[in-house]
């Protein structure tokens, strides 16, 4: 039997730039889906008592299906334990350490195929991260953490000037080129950066601009209402899965996300997977529709709208 | 009245200096009753004279100030090293200088599975001494094209696996990241380079590899694998304290026929925010120790290791241009994680391979002793392989101890001649000359399983300094061997803060011994190593090395 991969987010970023606070947020919002996380220790983990339905040494588990492990002092143990529970968990986050270059561990994303590699977020504490980059010890720690990001969240923001921010934002773009960029406070971080779990909502359209389902409210849509906008097609066709792969390696800026279950040359049917600058393509069953879709999803006024419907209209072969 | 036994020997190394040497020993409930001549019968009563080590010459047992549990476990895993290597058993595994030997012996393991699909692992491999050599995908199918074959890298970090492991771990040509290695056409070669690369291969066999140490048998093979080399203590240097885990050696340790103290040093905390925890895990499990297992001291990582390129080196950094190092540990958190560890009265041992990391330690110790005096606190820094002559004088002030790991000159010295340190700071390697010259307190030490345990070895190592390659690395940085042996013995106890109670042959002290067939200050320097090991003594009770 073939099980659909787990998909895998990982969360990284220096000591204090707030993938605690992340990972909390995540695990109480996390809705419908089960969410397990992978921290370094409870510890630094605040989870709401209330969410708490039962512990065990090294697993929380909380009323909404999300579940909570230590790490310890073994990640491989960590996560075989993770992707072997019952019922299997929809979503895997590993909280890398503070200290750990994240796209080492999100690899593993794409060397297991029971899991895929959905996106690796890497946190900035606007506060210190220009000083960390600069620390004889810390700097090429730093840099590699933030390289390693498909998204970058310059956190902390309410706690330093505009002017500092501005600076600040300015260095990340000119440190990691291309990678999107979100200002955030309290690591109040859009679902759309953690997880798809929006953009597998077929239609496309059943979800919120900010890439949480549709159907229930999102917390989101007040703060970051204006935010997103997301852009959607439905074609007849096939198309050239070359095409696609050379596309989605290098994603065209303002798209933040971007998934298609596409008829191609190559398999019947592929899922198409695009996370910031970077994107897979695998083989998929066939959908109801016979038609191929996709949607993407971007900041507002920065989703490259025409360029997406030219290119897509475009990578179809000719018959 | 209790019994007295006095033991005879050709001679008793005592490792104290103002009484070297003794000819009798008379031992009482497991301690060291008496020390001298055929004098010290004067008033003893009713004692038992015991001949047996009438012809052999007895040393305090040996300390293994940093070695692993693992060792014991490794051994159900065949062994495919390049260096002879003892079973706990006492069968030696010789060493395979070929890659064809290396198949051959797997064959030769895998027709004794009776399960065709049960994978077979083995461990100990390290391609650096095959020169052009390949081992692929292609030599361990032709041990088998079904069974799934892992062989683990010396270095823990790599493996080499067969097509059917290849296959059943999911990993093809489309697999795209970079710890796969590849043949020239794109295709896996079968060599799995960290954490993600493996990931799915030690799945697939249930993460043996790395669960292997804490089971009865494993515990058990440990003490033998060590006590054949004459070592009556030895660390178990990162556990985690997990309740079964500790209730396994407090059951094993308290069998009078296990013939090994266990010193398990705990996993520390990785930043401050979980730091009382620890601390308090650590309190727990100290209020538990006995004379056979010994809690209490806590771990901090800070750094990786020198081969792997991992190690933090300051300025030239390594010597063939890779890049530096990785932080365990956060730079930001030793300060404090150190202070409070140190400021609860608790002793660290410190990981610290590159020089960058040996500083970030000597800084954090030394403002915590500023906060907080302490005296004897007996931190000690482990491995400290590339610290030059001003960290040592640094240790000595601050009272630091130092455990390196000069097998390391051995096995890895060619290595780090030719391409990680270069020749100039790899001859002040492991630099056991200049810590004593500067009065750090000192031990050495194997690291086992990644080298072999074995004391008289690593003792070796520092008093000789030459690589498998035949090169002398850094003539100057030679001990002498009674210096090599202290480090061995109550050097060694004092790192562990237990040189009250082992590591010498004195009155009152627990009676330990190594027995050995000749006597290792009168040997050729060149045979220290092959002094045959007889058997030990733990606490006045005899285990025969060939057990």
């Amino acid at each position: 039997m073939n099980v659909s991969p787990i998909p895998l987010t990982v969360i990284g970023g220096f000591l204090g730039a707030g993938k605690s606070t992340l990972v909390n947020r995540l695990l109480a919002q996390a809705g419908d889906s089960r969410v397990t996380v992978l921290v370094n220790d409870f510890g630094a983990i605040n989870i709401d008592a209330a969410l708490i339905e039962s512990r065990d040494g090294e697993t929380i588990s909380l009323a909404n299906g999300c579940v909570c492990c230590s790490i310890g002092d073994d990640l491989v143990d960590a996560l075989i334990r993770a992707m072997e529970r019952q019922p299997a968990p929809d979503r895997i986050v590993i909280e890398a350490s503070g200290v750990a270059d994240p796209w080492r561990i999100a690899q593993v994303g794409l060397s297991d195929p029971a899991l895929r590699l959905d996106s690796v977020v890497v946190l900035a504490d606007a506060e210190t991260v220009r000083a960390h980059a600069a620390d004889r010890y810390l700097a090429d720690t730093i840099r590699g953490q933030l390289r390693a990001g498909d998204y970058l969240i310059l956190n902390k923001a309410d706690l330093v000037t505009a002017e500092s921010l501005a600076a600040t934002r300015g260095w990340l773009a000119a440190t990691c080129p291309d990678t999107p960029i979100f200002i955030a406070s309290d690591a109040d971080v859009p679902f759309v950066f953690l997880a798809d779990a929006g953009l597998s909502a077929w239609p496309a359209g059943a979800m919120h601009a900010c890439g949480c389902p549709a159907g229930r409210p999102c917390r989101h849509e007040q703060a970051h209402g204006e935010l997103f906008e997301s852009w959607s097609i439905e074609l007849a066709g096939r198309f050239r899965a070359d095409a696609l792969r050379a596309w989605l390696r290098a994603l065209p800026a303002g798209v933040l996300r971007t998934k298609g279950l596409v008829a191609t040359d190559e398999w019947p049917w592929a899922v198409m997977h695009g996370v910031g600058r970077r994107g897979t393509l695998a083989c998929a069953a066939p959908p109801i529709s016979a038609r191929s879709a996709i949607v993407a999803i971007g900041l507002r006024g920065q989703l490259p709208i025409a360029e997406l419907d030219a290119f897509f209209r475009g990578a179809r072969l000719a018959d | 009245m209790r019994d007295i036994t006095v033991f005879r020997a050709r001679k008793f190394i005592t490792m104290d200096p103002v009484r070297p040497a003794a000819t009798h020993v008379a031992v009482r409930d497991g301690r060291i009753l008496a020390v001298g001549g055929d004098e010290i019968w004067q008033g003893l009563g009713a004692a038992r004279a015991d001949d047996r080590y009438a012809d052999a010459v007895l040393m305090p047992g040996l300390v293994e100030a940093h070695s692993h549990l693992m060792e014991g476990a490794l051994w159900k895993f065949v062994y495919a090293g390049y260096y002879d290597r003892r079973d706990p058993e006492g069968r030696l595994w010789t060493g395979l200088k070929s890659v064809d030997g290396i198949v051959e012996r797997l064959a030769e393991m895998e027709r004794t599975l009776a399960d065709p699909d049960a994978p077979l692992l083995a461990w100990g491999f390290d391609p650096v001494y095959f020169g052009e050599q390949r081992m692929t995908v292609r030599e361990l199918d032709a041990v088998s094209e079904r069974r799934p074959i892992v062989l683990l890298h010396a270095s823990f970090h790599l493996m080499n696996v067969n097509s059917a492991m290849l296959r059943k771990a999911g990993i093809t040509r489309q697999t795209d990241i970079e710890g796969i290695a590849r043949h020239a056409d794109g295709e896996p070669n079968g060599e799995l380079q960290g954490f993600a690369a493996m990931f799915p291969v030690n799945r697939a066999i249930g993460n043996v590899m790395r669960t292997v140490g804490v089971t009865e048998e494993g515990v058990w093979r440990f003490a033998r694998v060590a006590q054949r080399t004459g070592v009556t203590t030895a660390t178990d240097l990162v556990n985690n304290l997990a309740e079964p885990g500790v209730r396994l050696l407090e059951d094993v340790t308290s069998r009078e026929d296990y013939p090994l103290r266990i010193v398990p040093i705990y996993r520390g905390p990785q930043a401050l925010a979980t730091i009382e925890q620890d601390l308090g895990l650590a309190a727990l499990a100290a209020a538990r120790s006995t004379d056979k297992l010994r809690f209490g001291a806590m771990k901090l990582t800070l750094d990786g290791s020198i081969t792997g390129y991992t190690a933090r080196l300051r300025w030239p950094g390594y010597h063939n241009g890779k890049p530096n190092g990785i932080w365990i540990m956060s730079p930001t958190e030793v300060h404090g994680v150190v202070a409070r560890i140190h400021g609860a009265g608790v002793q660290l041992h410190i990981h610290t391979n590159g020089d960058e990391a040996t500083g970030l330690a000597l800084d954090a110790i030394e403002a915590a002793l500023e906060k907080h005096p302490r005296p004897d606190h007996r931190h000690t820094l482990h491995h400290c392989q590339t610290a030059d002559a001003a960290q040592f004088r640094r240790m000595a002030r601050l009272g630091v101890c130092a455990n390196l790991f000069v097998n390391h000159i051995y096995y890895w010295g060619d290595v780090h001649y030719a391409q990680t340190l270069g020749p100039s700071r790899a001859n002040r390697m492991n630099a056991c000359g200049t810590a004593r010259l500067h009065g750090v307190p000192l031990a050495i030490h194997s690291d086992a399983p990644v080298t072999p345990i074995g004391p008289l070895f690593t003792a070796w190592c520092a008093a000789v300094r030459r690589t498998a390659g035949g090169r002398v690395l850094g003539e100057g940085e030679r001990i002498t061997v009674a210096d090599a042996l202290h480090a061995v013995t109550l050097g060694a106890a004092y790192t562990l803060a237990m040189d009250g109670e082992i590591g010498s042959i004195e009155v009152g002290k627990r009676a330990d011994f190594c027995v050995l067939a000749d006597d290792p200050l009168a040997v050729p320097v060149e045979d220290l190593k092959d002094v045959p090991v007889l058997g030990t003594m733990l606490g006045g009770r005899a285990f025969d090395a060939a057990q």
